[in-house]
């Protein structure tokens, strides 16, 4: 069977669609090979590779708009999916800030964003399968694993295609590999599960197995014996990646869509001071070799660095071109969420954030839901190390956190300066001021 | 980060996918009443697999020496219609095909996928998937026998893949407006419908071959109300394999906008919750996800089979007050968590997972079950064919008590009364939270004052030992579970409960 060039299929639908009666067609379409390896115990517990594809269009008639997709790839279907589509348009209520983005030059030297490594497609599958088994054995070794969820090695190479009526045309490949291992340790029914993943656009970079078990061994032995604590309002230490959750959460919460449609305690906050002065937040989409870097979006606008919010006050939502056209600014080219958002460094080391605290929390992992963006409300389940006198002693569990992120970001007392622009959420050690545990 | 061994349970999936109305090959395919009873000539019919071509593909699956090979085939139209700031904003109609293929050995599994059904394809296809095992093949494959299920949990009446848009446009104003109309404070409403229809057929090395024909309908609602600068958002779904028949039998859309609208105005005057630990009453609205988090995931046969979970050596044994029953049941007439056939071919029942306090049963899928010699059960479940099926809820139970409501909130002296969710998760040590998006504190014996976003927290063991009265007022959650990446669409219910003490995560 001939392989359909995709490009020239997203190009062909495009003109399908306004040769039906659509006034706007964008089509795209991403294809992908994805290999995983499961090891448990030592042993291979599953295998799998598949190589997949899926198509995604959007159709405007005057004002309305329509949506479908398939993985169905005959021209019969996708015929009659732009067909329907037009059909179901007409249904819709015309809005006049639904369309395509305007046309803009797409000027990035798409090797240079360095998204693309030949040698995770190169990778033999017996390479993937001896990383995982050595991650899972380095941590096996270590007498106070109990338990093991086991580890696993994947790899992703694809290409996206993408084509517009307003004369985009556009592809690119990208590719992606991690590691991971998950453990469980602890004595009778005080168990703790935690492990640690590191994912990676190219495979130079992805951290080593003894790297990636030394983390998960330590992130969860260190949890041995947690126990409640007593109620009570103390500073919080967010280790690296709970400052990226938060950030998480702030990405919600600048969410274009989220703004407009008032779910958001940010809504119509923009030039006002949020957080304090040391708080600087950015979301830089075409940082070289960064998960999230692309060369252009969803819709085909460029990735740009966009400032969110600098020394605290808040400069930019995250906007896609519908959002930006409602709220009345423009695209930051973020139509499928934060790109690579951080939150930059400071110049404390963590060590010295740790001896500022005389009593409180050194948090080092969530668990459940309760992140309101409406209100800015935080109110979590918690694991963590102790802080007494500037010292790490004891560990907690089973205790939770609460506060409020405008607050939060407004008692940010200490950033560290151990900041890893690695992940496409990431932060350095910060310290809150304030924040109720929960325990006892 | 990684987050295998994390299980959640979310309210809120689902109005963020685009999608709408029937495609045309369905509603011809319900005008041929193809699809009930469903047959496994769709994939014949429509995509030209043919029943020798399957076990043509089941043979080259087992080549290489495998025990068991499997091919999951799934033609799945979702469809969804929404609304926001007084429009119809968006429709779409999103289309799934495509075929995986299993091939066990022992523990081990081989797993492919493609979504072209062209003999080629499906082909290599099984070549990968047979890659697990590294030998000769030893088996046959045996001749391909229509079975059928004898369940029909599904309302198939007037099914939404054949009502008209402007039919689900009705449905999804009539929901909006409710709700946006409720206060005078609610300022932005968005709803949507969701509907799809699954089709699936399942055919094996041992000769099976089933079919099923899959309903899921599902509105929502959000509602923002605003006063003096504060806003909160109030939320609220209604579905299950159900049909257009639900929106005027079951729970009319006006109702479902209501109740979000209501939770949002109430949330207004809410205050923090009191950090700490209290006794705890969940009202029955929604509190199934608790039973769901602290009983269901960690009775799942696979942590159990590995032995990572809190409950693996604790079959037999009193895990729970006498006055705990729990089950799981993929067979309710209706509700969203049921099937016909589970996703690997079982037909599916009630199991019993504690009986008066005592662990009875795990939920089992096929490589569980047999690895831990015993019997399935129909749990076994995939988001799509681009999964492996592993044991999941359906719609997980807590039996009814002799309590009254009354005498449960008399009870307590001084404590929080949950009412609804964010959600909820579970690692497999056992530890759990869930995140109540509307409470009340308890003071003096009665429901005082609303509490917002309060977080409980405990681990499942001693949990289970602080159940101290049940009601019977069950009503169940609809919800999405997220388990190893995998989503699937389930219920838990149960009555009125309390807790005699727990941690509640809030303010000092």
């Amino acid at each position: 069977m001939k392989e359909q060039n995709l490009l020239e299929l997203t190009g062909d639908l495009v003109k399908y669609g306004l040769k039906n009666g659509a006034s706007q067609v964008e089509v795209s379409v991403s294809q992908g090979t994805t290999f995983k390896v499961d090891i448990l115990q030592g042993e291979i517990e599953k295998l799998s590779e598949a190589v997949s594809k899926s198509l995604g269009l959007r159709i405007f008639v005057e004002g309305k708009v329509a949506r479908a997709s398939s993985s169905d790839f005959s021209e019969e279907t996708l015929h009659k999916l732009v067909k329907n589509a037009i059909d179901r348009a007409k249904l819709s209520s015309t809005d006049p800030f639904a369309g395509l983005p305007e046309k803009e030059p797409l000027e990035v030297d798409i090797a240079a964003l360095k998204i693309y490594d030949p040698a995770i497609l190169d990778m033999a599958p017996e390479k993937k399968i001896t990383a995982a088994k050595e991650t899972e054995a380095i941590c096996l070794a270590d007498k106070r694993i109990k338990k093991t969820f086991g580890s696993s090695f994947s790899t992703y190479v694809g290409e996206r295609y993408l084509s517009n009526s307003n004369g985009f045309s556009g592809t690119f490949k990208r590719t992606n590999c991690s590691c991971g291992v998950y453990l469980q340790a602890g004595d009778g029914t005080n168990l703790f599960d935690e492990g640690w993943y590191d994912s990676s656009v190219n495979l130079e970079n992805l951290e080593s197995a003894e790297t990636i078990a030394r983390k998960a061994v330590h992130r969860v032995t260190r949890l041995i014996g947690g126990r409640k604590v007593e109620t009570q309002n103390v500073p919080v230490v967010f280790e690296p990646p709970m400052t990226a959750e938060l950030l998480n959460f702030f990405s919600n919460c600048v969410d274009g869509s989220s703004i407009y449609l008032k779910q958001s305690f940010l809504a119509g906050k923009i030039g006002e001071k949020i957080g304090n002065e040391a708080v600087t937040i950015i979301d830089d989409g075409l940082r070289a070799g960064g998960p999230g870097t692309e060369p252009f979006d969803g819709e085909g606008v460029p990735l740009r660095k966009t400032v969110v919010m600098e020394k605290g006050i808040l400069k930019n939502y995250l906007l896609d071109t519908y959002s930006a056209r409602k709220l009345g600014m423009k695209s930051t080219g973020n139509s499928s969420g934060p790109n690579n958002l951080y939150l930059s460094a400071g110049s404390s080391a963590p060590e010295q954030i740790i001896k500022s605290v005389d009593k409180g929390l050194y948090l080092t992992g969530t668990i459940g839901f309760g992140l309101v963006p409406t209100t800015g409300d935080i109110s979590r389940g918690a694991f963590g190390i102790w802080i007494e006198k500037g010292e790490l002693t004891y560990p907690v569990s089973e205790i939770t956190i609460s506060g409020n992120l405008a607050r939060l970001l407004n008692n940010i007392e200490m950033i560290g300066n151990d900041l890893q622009l690695k992940d496409s959420i990431s932060g350095p050690t910060i310290k809150v001021a304030e924040m109720t545990v929960g325990g006892k | 980060m990684v987050d295998r061994a994390r299980r959640e349970f979310l309210r809120k999936s689902g109005i963020g996918l685009a999608a709408t109305m029937t495609s045309g090959f369905w509603f011809d395919m319900l005008a041929k009443g193809i699809i009930s009873p469903p047959s496994p000539a769709l994939f014949e019919d429509r995509f030209g697999v043919t029943r020798e071509d399957m076990k043509k593909i089941l043979e080259i699956a087992l080549s290489k020496g495998g025990e068991f090979s499997e091919l999951f085939f799934e033609y799945r139209v979702l469809n969804s219609v929404s609304m926001e700031e007084d429009i119809i904003k968006d429709s779409s109609e999103n289309i799934s095909l495509g075929v995986g293929i299993r091939v066990l050995k022992g523990a081990q599994t081989g797993y492919g996928y493609t979504d072209d059904l062209s003999f080629e394809k499906m082909k290599q296809t099984a070549l990968t998937a047979a890659a697990i095992a590294s030998g000769n093949s030893k088996l046959s494959v045996a001749n391909l026998e229509n079975k059928s299920s004898g369940l029909k949990v599904y309302d198939l009446d007037l099914p939404m893949s054949g009502v008209k848009l402007d039919a689900k446009v009705e449905l999804v104003k009539r929901a909006y407006n409710a709700a946006l109309t409720y206060d005078k404070r609610i300022v932005k409403v968005q709803s949507a419908l969701v509907d799809e229809l699954q089709y699936i057929t399942i055919a094996n090395s041992e000769g099976l071959i089933i079919a099923d024909a899959r309903p899921q309908t599902r509105i929502v609602v959000f509602a923002t109300a605003e006063e003096n600068g504060i806003s909160n958002t109030g939320y609220k779904s209604a579905g299950g394999r159900v049909g257009l028949n639900f929106f005027s039998n079951v729970e009319k859309p006006e109702e479902t906008g209501k109740k979000a609208a209501e939770e949002a105005v109430l949330l207004l005057s809410a205050v923090d919750p009191v950090a700490g630990e209290q006794p705890v009453v969940l009202g029955s609205r929604q509190s199934g996800v608790m039973i769901h988090e602290a009983v269901g995931h960690p009775l799942e046969a696979d942590g159990n089979r590995k032995k990572t979970s809190i409950m693996w050596d604790k079959l037999g044994t009193q895990v729970a007050n006498p006055i705990v029953t729990i089950y799981d049941d993929p067979t309710i007439p209706y509700y969203r968590g049921s099937y016909n056939v589970d996703d690997e071919g079982t037909i599916p029942g009630k199991k019993i997972l504690i009986e008066k306090g005592k662990l009875v049963g795990y939920l089992q899928d096929r490589l569980s079950a047999k690895l831990m010699n015993m019997d399935t059960d129909g749990h076994g479940r995939r988001q799509t064919y681009r999964h492996n099926p592993i044991p999941r809820m359906a719609n997980t139970v807590l039996a009814p008590g002799d309590a009254s409501v009354e005498d449960i909130i008399k009870s307590v002296e001084k404590g929080f009364y949950a009412e609804t969710y964010q959600g909820g998760q579970v690692s497999d040590s056992g530890k759990f939270t869930f995140s109540v998006n509307m409470g009340y504190l308890i003071e003096d014996g009665k429901i005082t004052r609303p509490v917002k976003n309060a977080t409980l927290i405990g681990t499942n063991v001693d949990i289970l030992n602080e159940v101290e009265m049940i009601a019977n007022d069950t009503a169940f959650f609809l919800g999405t579970c997220g388990k190893d990446g995998q989503s699937a669409a389930v219920t838990a219910g149960t009555p009125t409960l309390k807790l005699r003490k727990m941690t509640v995560g809030g303010r000092k």
